[in-house]
């Protein structure tokens, strides 16, 4: 059966080289924010680019946060991109401050990045902290392309992959069927394209729930 | 360095012209996304897309284009060809680009650059196209007497992250790279620079690499490609 994923669609951020990305490894994607086809789906990407405040705020007032939530005690295995991932924490730092969505426990805080330019643009090497099922088959320091200013610092227990730019950062983590990565799987090449199926394999493997 | 695969759209195809020659110009793919689509899936980590009815029309003319190639293409794209205004490089970051490639109006227009570099940064980058050692401006079709290196030295001081620099005499000959200009023109500053023009073999990135100062960051392939001489992954391997 093909595995529906629904990318949340809050206004921010270029969703369409997600949901090509998607169709490319074989999966039936939508761009919604409406619940009934987000609770349709198997599993949830939550893109984005910009600025947390912002994005929260957008994300509030379409009620995604509950959603996303209640799609989190469906263990419904979700995914976030770049802002996406750090939308996924506690809160941020960023222009004064703002709580995120809550399901990863951590703060989100701007790159050490130790003297060099930020944002961080570029291909740089990610180290795997764990094996998962999200990054079988890659190989540990495979590149992956990165536009951001900003990484999270989840627990010891979540992280999954880092990165180095300046100073080491946590790209990528895992809590249950909870993942987030800094980097754009979708523009990352062949490596990118392996991480999106294999979140795929990870919602067709969980049970839909009723 | 980074390999960028170029694709040039003229006519909504992806063609390559030789020596910046309108009316040189060979047809390659009847839809620019496949071009795109091929050399992603070679293993790409960037595309350097122009839009070439842009370059000379003083806009841009392909943007529905540049809007499917960065929705299909699973790397980063670079758009260049006619971005002469803010708004025709807000048109082209929205189409999806995570670059823009000023020309022409980077040079004419130091406002113009000032603005674009305060409100994009490290997404702007400028190419400075040389035919014996001067700059070429309005899609290559004018010349003027600024030399190059200078001029690349000179926009390094208003802050200029990346510079695409292109010989176009070599450019579409496959010929090789015009070594010692490139060399003259990292010399002259510490931003990063895209080689451009005159790649035909595997060689040629090879001695690109190992020949090429630390700030030239990558190298542009066209017509080579196009032909099937080497491939992305080949090409990638040259570079490393």
């Amino acid at each position: 059966m093909t595995v529906r994923i629904c990318i949340l669609n809050y206004g921010m951020g270029n969703l369409r080289s997600v949901e090509k990305a998607l169709e490319h490894v074989g999966v039936m994607a939508t761009i919604s924010s409406d619940p009934e086809t987000v609770r349709a789906a198997d599993g949830v990407i939550l893109p984005g680019v910009g600025a947390f405040p912002k994005a929260m705020q957008r994300v509030r007032e379409l009620g995604l946060g509950e959603l996303i939530a209640e799609r989190r005690a469906a263990d419904v295995p979700i995914l976030g991109i770049c802002l996406g991932l750090q939308l996924l924490f506690d809160s941020t730092t960023e222009l004064g401050g703002a709580a995120g969505i809550g399901l990863l426990p951590g703060g989100v805080a701007e790159l050490a990045a130790d003297g060099l330019k930020v944002p961080h643009i570029g291909w740089s090497p990610v180290r795997w902290e764990k094996d998962s099922r999200l990054t079988e088959g890659i190989p540990t320091e495979t590149p992956f392309y990165f536009v951001h200013s900003f990484a999270p610092s989840p627990e010891q227990g979540d992280l999954l992959g880092s990165a180095a730019y300046g100073a080491r950062f946590a790209c990528a983590a895992e809590r249950g069927n909870v993942f987030g990565v800094q980097f754009h799987p979708e523009k990352s090449s062949a490596a990118g394209l392996r991480l999106l199926s294999n979140f795929a394999g990870v919602c067709a493997a969980t049970p839909t729930p009723a | 360095m980074i390999l960028y695969p170029a694709i040039d759209i003229r006519g909504s195809q992806a063609v390559r012209l030789l020596q910046g020659d309108y009316r040189r110009e060979t047809t390659y793919d009847a839809d620019p996304v496949d071009a795109a689509l091929r050399w992603a899936g070679e293993g790409a980590q960037f595309l350097h897309v122009v839009d070439l009815d842009g370059a000379k029309a003083g806009e841009p003319r392909n943007l529905d284009a540049v809007k499917r190639i960065a929705a299909a293409a699973q790397c980063p794209i670079q758009v260049g060809g006619g971005l002469r205004d803010a708004a025709a490089v807000d048109a082209a970051l929205d189409a999806g680009a995570e670059r823009v490639v000023i020309g022409t109006a980077a040079l004419r227009d130091p406002e113009f650059l000032d603005a674009m570099l305060a409100a994009h940064g490290d997404r702007v980058v400028v190419s400075v196209d040389a035919r014996a050692g001067k700059v070429a401006v309005e899609g290559w079709t004018e010349a003027t007497d600024s030399d190059v290196a200078e001029t690349v030295a000179e926009l390094s001081k208003r802050g200029v992250a990346r510079f695409l620099c292109t010989e176009i005499d070599v450019d579409g000959t496959m010929d090789g790279p015009a070594l010692d200009q490139l060399k003259e023109i990292a010399a002259a500053t510490s931003a990063q620079i895209i080689a451009s023009g005159g790649v035909g073999e595997l060689s040629h990135l090879e001695s690109l690499a190992s020949q090429a100062p630390a700030n030239l960051e990558g190298a542009i392939v066209g017509r080579a490609l196009y032909e099937r001489r080497f491939t992305v992954a080949q090409a990638i391997a040259a570079l490393a």
